[in-house]
């Protein structure tokens, strides 16, 4: 019962950071089209009264990136209905030109703000909209969501990465006697420490599996009966073999520096 | 012959240098001495031993063992030296989690040997102290005295230079007690060890010449 419950106290703090891990591995891929969808779906609208090129609108700003015109004939036949042909000529010639202008990467309000001004400098340019609040909110919500996650697993990890060294210096304490002999005949730190390395590594595989184990459960009965849309259809994601490789890595390189902040962190038997 | 261990000046400390043990202690042992060292309880003979392998540092003065200055010795220095000493406890200080063969083998464990090897000598070394029926069992399943025997073992396993024993017969009954006295005799005789033991009480049947440290009052003294 003890031998349980002194690994347990070690694997259960062990799987919540892997659990973290796993959960934004996994937060981040579903997510991963959406959060495309709001960088790159985002374009703003560029009334020019003349033509303009993709190369004259970089030389005003450099950040934008496409140039997408707008079919003016469209727009008439969908403002003009029942307009004779003639005033629908007339119309086209009046009528300014649309485009769709895409950015390199997602900008703050401010930089929007920045290119609008830099592109209405132009006397060509008649307007510019930036769409900026309704592009800044959405995006900004997701990142902030994606932030507080973040947050909260870091938070989690420092937690429980005091809980595994406390749970360590237990073991330590548990072996001391041992480590003290191999000491006084002269092993090295790496002999000494073995035994909790054993300990710690058998305990880094356990706890891997059983977090694998969760969310091959999520992935392959609870998603299945979920009914949830997303999840059925981001089934794919939910767990992938190559997680298990981040799990355990992750997890052996936690148990690693655990035996070895504790096994430094005592001084031996030197008084 | 040459000096397995030298003194000079030597004062050794508790509580940071505050609780002075021995004092200006100075004396020279000789490779294949057989040494007692004596005293009233409290009087620093385990200390004496501690700072010996080096789990004390001295305060003052020199102590050089095996050559190296042990003032001044780093960590990878004293593993190295502790690995040429065989060290025995009043409380025997085996490993319960181990067999009998894989404590006797500890040094050699230690030193890298292969497994073929460890086995061999714990075979031979088991065979020494009359112990080879017990290889497989644990510490804990053995008498006082066949656990003493186990640790005159393992200090004996890799041949060292000097034997350091704090009260190897303390919890020993007189037949148990006249057996290892037999077996650090014979390591003394047969290999030319240096052997050193703290006892309150020289044992009557010693048989071989001898050197005999009292400590009195912080001072090592020889008795002639």
């Amino acid at each position: 019962m003890k031998f349980i419950k002194n690994h347990l106290m070690f694997i259960l703090p062990l799987m919540a950071i892997l659990l973290g891990i796993e959960f934004y591995l996994v937060f981040d891929r579903t997510t991963d089209s959406y959060e495309k969808g709001l960088k790159e779906g985002y374009t703003m609208l560029v009334v020019t009264k003349k033509p303009v090129t993709l190369q004259k609108l970089k030389q005003l700003n450099p950040h934008i990136a496409t140039l997408e015109a707008i079919k003016r004939e469209q727009i008439v036949s969908e403002v003009a209905q029942g307009v004779s042909k003639q005033s629908k000529k007339e119309i086209l010639a009046a009528l300014p030109y649309f485009y769709n202008v895409g950015l390199d990467s997602y900008l703050g309000t401010s930089a929007l703000e920045k290119i609008k001004k830099d592109l209405e400098k132009d006397s060509n340019i008649k307007r510019v909209e930036t769409f900026g609040s309704s592009y800044s909110s959405a995006y900004r919500l997701f990142a902030f969501i994606k932030f507080l996650l973040k947050v909260f697993i870091g938070f989690m990890g420092i937690v429980s990465l005091f809980l595994i060294i406390k749970q360590m210096e237990i073991w330590k304490y548990a072996h001391r006697e041992r480590m003290q002999v191999m000491e006084i005949f002269g092993a090295p730190l790496m002999l000494r420490a073995g035994v909790l390395f054993k300990v710690a590594i058998f305990d880094a595989f356990i706890a891997t599996l059983l977090t694998s184990a969760v969310f091959l459960y999520v992935k392959f009965v609870w998603a299945a009966q979920s009914g949830i849309d997303l999840m059925m259809q981001k089934q794919d994601d939910l767990f992938k073999m190559t997680d298990m490789a981040i799990l355990l890595g992750v997890a052996l390189l936690l148990v690693i520096v655990a035996v070895y902040t504790v096994v430094f962190s005592s001084k031996g038997v030197q008084e | 012959m040459s000096n397995v261990i030298s003194a000079k000046n030597l004062t050794l400390a508790y509580d940071n240098g505050r609780k002075e043990i021995i004092k200006n202690a100075s004396f020279n042992i000789k490779k294949g001495d057989f040494v007692f060292i004596t005293g009233p309880s409290g009087s620093g003979k385990s200390t004496l031993l501690k700072s010996l392998y080096g789990q004390l540092k001295p305060k003052e003065g020199n102590l050089v063992v095996g050559g190296r200055d042990l003032a001044n010795i780093s960590s990878r220095q004293l593993q190295e030296l502790r690995t040429h000493m065989g060290i025995i406890f009043q409380d025997y200080k085996l490993i319960n989690e181990w067999t009998v063969a894989k404590n006797v083998v500890l040094p050699l464990m230690i030193a890298g040997y292969s497994l073929d090897v460890q086995e061999t000598q714990a075979h031979r070394l088991l065979k020494h102290v009359k112990l080879s029926e017990h290889a497989d069992k644990y510490p804990l399943e053995l008498s006082g005295g066949e656990q003493q025997r186990v640790g005159v073992a393992r200090a004996l396993a890799k041949n060292p230079v000097v034997i350091l024993a704090d009260e190897p017969t303390g919890n020993l009954d007189d037949y148990s007690s006249n057996v290892i006295w037999d077996l650090m005799e014979n390591a003394c005789q047969q290999l030319e060890t240096t052997v050193l033991v703290v006892t309150h009480k020289i044992p009557t049947i010693f048989s071989l010449p001898y050197r005999h440290f009292i400590i009195e009052s912080k001072g090592v003294y020889e008795v002639h």
